[in-house]
């Protein structure tokens, strides 16, 4: 597949912001209310079988709900089409529009070349509040890759009304249960596509994604030692990594990518260690008696947050690179594990303790504004970040056996990611794949 | 008065000389025959219990090899052997300490080891299912070294024992209840060579 996102790089802006660049929904306010948006009947041209509008629809619509930022109109509501100029929505069929309740209209339409090889899709997207254009865009290329360009264009309506790029071209790796053991899956930010990575029928745990997003690292069993694996995100060229005595564990690539943070058990309890990009030169950043888990690294590369049960309890800690400047981040709750620093830099997501449940919070990276995040409903485990800092992935038992789950970064709009039974744990989240 | 008293000292003295006196020749006479005789089996007797001894130790050995169940699981390398006779100890919750409770569990186990010094043993750590992977991982990875280096302080070698942590994945009882939890925080022993 990565080819492909390549070869669909033609890109033709038809029209520029006609205005300076206006951010619509403020995602980063602890509560916004989702924009009403239109998404008109995706229209074929010439010979392009209905079919595959009908299938780019969806997959928009989707995209734009499970943004959380939109609130997508139903079709039986709609006026009739929209009646045109030179490919363009004129501004009385735009007036028309309005009574349908939204304030942003999105039109396009797609080509299937003679040859039944490659397609041509077109966007338009229109402010019906102001009664303005705000941008249209083409693509074009192969049939297989039509998927990802029909995300392409999610991710620039949501540019253009929050400021910043979605994330529907990112995956999330993610392990499940099969049999006795378990095998690592991955599976697109919108659920579709899912495929196993390994298939040994040991216990795989813990997958990590390389900061190129070419390599996954997890932890497996196959040789009865908990040892580091690395394997290609196409399922080839796997190969043990690090296999120290003991644990070989949670895996954080240093955002320059030069560095590797772990747990490794070699000295008779887990420590967070840092090792070269390469396995080698272990140098052990934590000191003393605590059992020290799940290494996370700050968006500067500067900090790593971590697990300590130093105090008596398992608690949040942040420390410098090198191991120094310990700080204490949680008091609150006896039992916050699991952190993970947010790609923005400002917060920190981790599980913690609360009412007899585990919840996802997060806090702020000098430990002040602690948030919890999940419902009373079910155990939260394992968050982490989307690669733009908006969306947080974990796992939850709220509808029984585990499953991944993602929600805003604010709270808003959990959803599980796939349908299936559960047996769903330790979710990982690409950057952006394109 | 004095007269009758003597009399009755004497009489009673005679008695007792006949009633003590008779016996004492006969036990004398034949004392040479018992002897011979007790000998021979006290001889017998340590034979027999010598070859009980035997016996015993030899069907102890037998057990022990009648306990081994050798065991492949799916996914990671090698046959391993489980003994019933190699017990689990178990852990309080976010606990790694060895409990009061179970030292004579593992003094058991170390007489065992002690007694066949050609086994080889991986303690397992496990936890019951409540906390996250990554830090069950590592609390399991204590509960099994804890337990290892009891072992080590009554003496076994620790060339003898590995470690290996499977923190919450491989649940004993796959229940969500206090009942199953108990039971799930344990460190086991398996036999990686015999």
């Amino acid at each position: 597949m990565i080819n492909y996102f390549t070869l669909v790089c033609f890109v033709f802006l038809i029209f520029a912001p006609i205005a300076e660049a206006r951010i619509y929904l403020d995602i980063n306010a602890p509560t916004f209310v989702q924009i009403p948006i239109v998404l008109t009947k995706w229209k074929s041209v010439g010979r392009t079988p209905s079919s595959l509008s009908d299938k780019i629809y969806e997959i928009l619509a989707n995209d734009l709900t499970l943004s959380g930022f939109f609130k997508v109109i139903d079709i039986p509501q709609l006026p009739p089409p929209l009646r045109e100029k030179e490919g363009v929505s004129n501004e009385r069929s735009l007036q028309e529009w309005v009574s349908s309740g939204g304030e942003i209209l999105l039109s396009g339409e797609t080509l299937l070349e003679s040859d039944g090889l490659n397609f041509k899709l077109k966007f338009h997207l229109f402010d019906l509040v102001e009664q303005k254009h705000i941008v249209g865009k083409q693509y074009e290329g192969p049939l297989p890759a039509l998927r990802s360009a029909v995300h392409r264009i999610a991710d620039e309506v949501i540019l253009q009304i929050t400021g910043e790029k979605g994330v529907h071209n990112t995956k999330i790796a993610y392990s499940v249960l099969q049999g006795s053991g378990k095998e690592i899956f991955i599976a697109d930010f919108d659920g579709a596509n899912i495929r196993p990575l390994t298939r040994n029928q040991s216990i795989n745990l813990s997958p990590a994604w390389s900061p190129d997003g070419k390599k996954i690292a997890f932890t497996s069993y196959l040789k009865r030692n908990t040892d580091l694996y690395l394997i290609d995100v196409d399922g080839k060229n796997l190969q043990r990594f690090l296999s120290y005595p003991g644990l070989n564990a949670s895996p954080s690539w240093s955002p320059d990518g030069k560095q590797i943070a772990l747990m490794l058990g070699m000295q008779g309890k887990s420590d967070i260690f840092l090792v070269d990009a390469n396995g080698g030169n272990p140098r052990r950043l934590t000191k003393g008696h605590g059992n020290e888990a799940s290494p996370t690294w700050s968006s500067d590369g500067e900090w790593i947050a971590f697990v300590s049960d130093r105090s008596g309890s398992p608690q949040i800690y942040v420390m410098a690179r090198d191991g120094s400047k310990v700080r204490r981040l949680t008091f609150e709750g006896s039992y916050n594990t699991n952190p993970s620093w947010s790609p923005k830099g400002d917060r920190i997501a981790f599980c913690g303790r609360a009412e007899g449940r585990f919840h996802i919070f997060t806090i702020g990276s000098d430990g002040s504004g602690l948030r919890r995040m999940t419902p009373n409903s079910g155990n939260n485990e394992n968050p982490c970040w989307s690669p733009d800092g908006r969306y947080i992935a974990f796992s939850s038992t709220r509808t029984g056996a585990s499953k991944i789950f993602i929600m805003n970064a604010n709270g808003f709009n959990q959803r599980s990611l796939t349908s299936s039974k559960g047996g769903e744990s330790g979710p990982a989240w690409s950057r952006r794949l394109e | 008065m004095t007269k009758k008293c003597l009399i009755i000292t004497i009489l009673i003295l005679c008695v007792g000389l006949v009633l003590t006196g008779c016996p004492k020749k006969t036990v004398v006479k034949e004392e040479p025959s018992v002897k011979k005789e007790e000998a021979t089996k006290a001889e017998a007797e340590r034979i027999a219990k010598e070859r009980e001894t035997k016996a015993k130790e030899e069907a102890a050995k037998k057990t022990f090899e009648d306990t081994l169940v050798a065991k492949k699981e799916p996914g990671i390398e090698g046959v391993v052997f489980e003994s019933s006779l190699l017990k689990d100890i178990h852990f309080d919750f976010d606990k790694y300490d060895v409990r009061l409770g179970d030292v004579p569990i593992l003094k058991e186990n170390a007489a065992l080891l002690q007694k066949y010094p050609k086994i080889k043993i991986q303690i397992e750590g496990h936890c019951d299912e409540r906390g996250t992977i990554e830090y069950n991982l590592a609390l399991g990875e204590r509960r099994a070294n804890s337990t290892k280096n009891y072992l080590v302080s009554l003496g076994i070698s620790p060339e003898r024992i590995s470690t290996i942590s499977y923190g919450k994945e491989k649940p004993l009882d796959p229940g969500h209840h206090e009942e199953a939890w108990t039971k799930n925080r344990r460190a086991h022993t398996i036999i990686t060579a015999k």
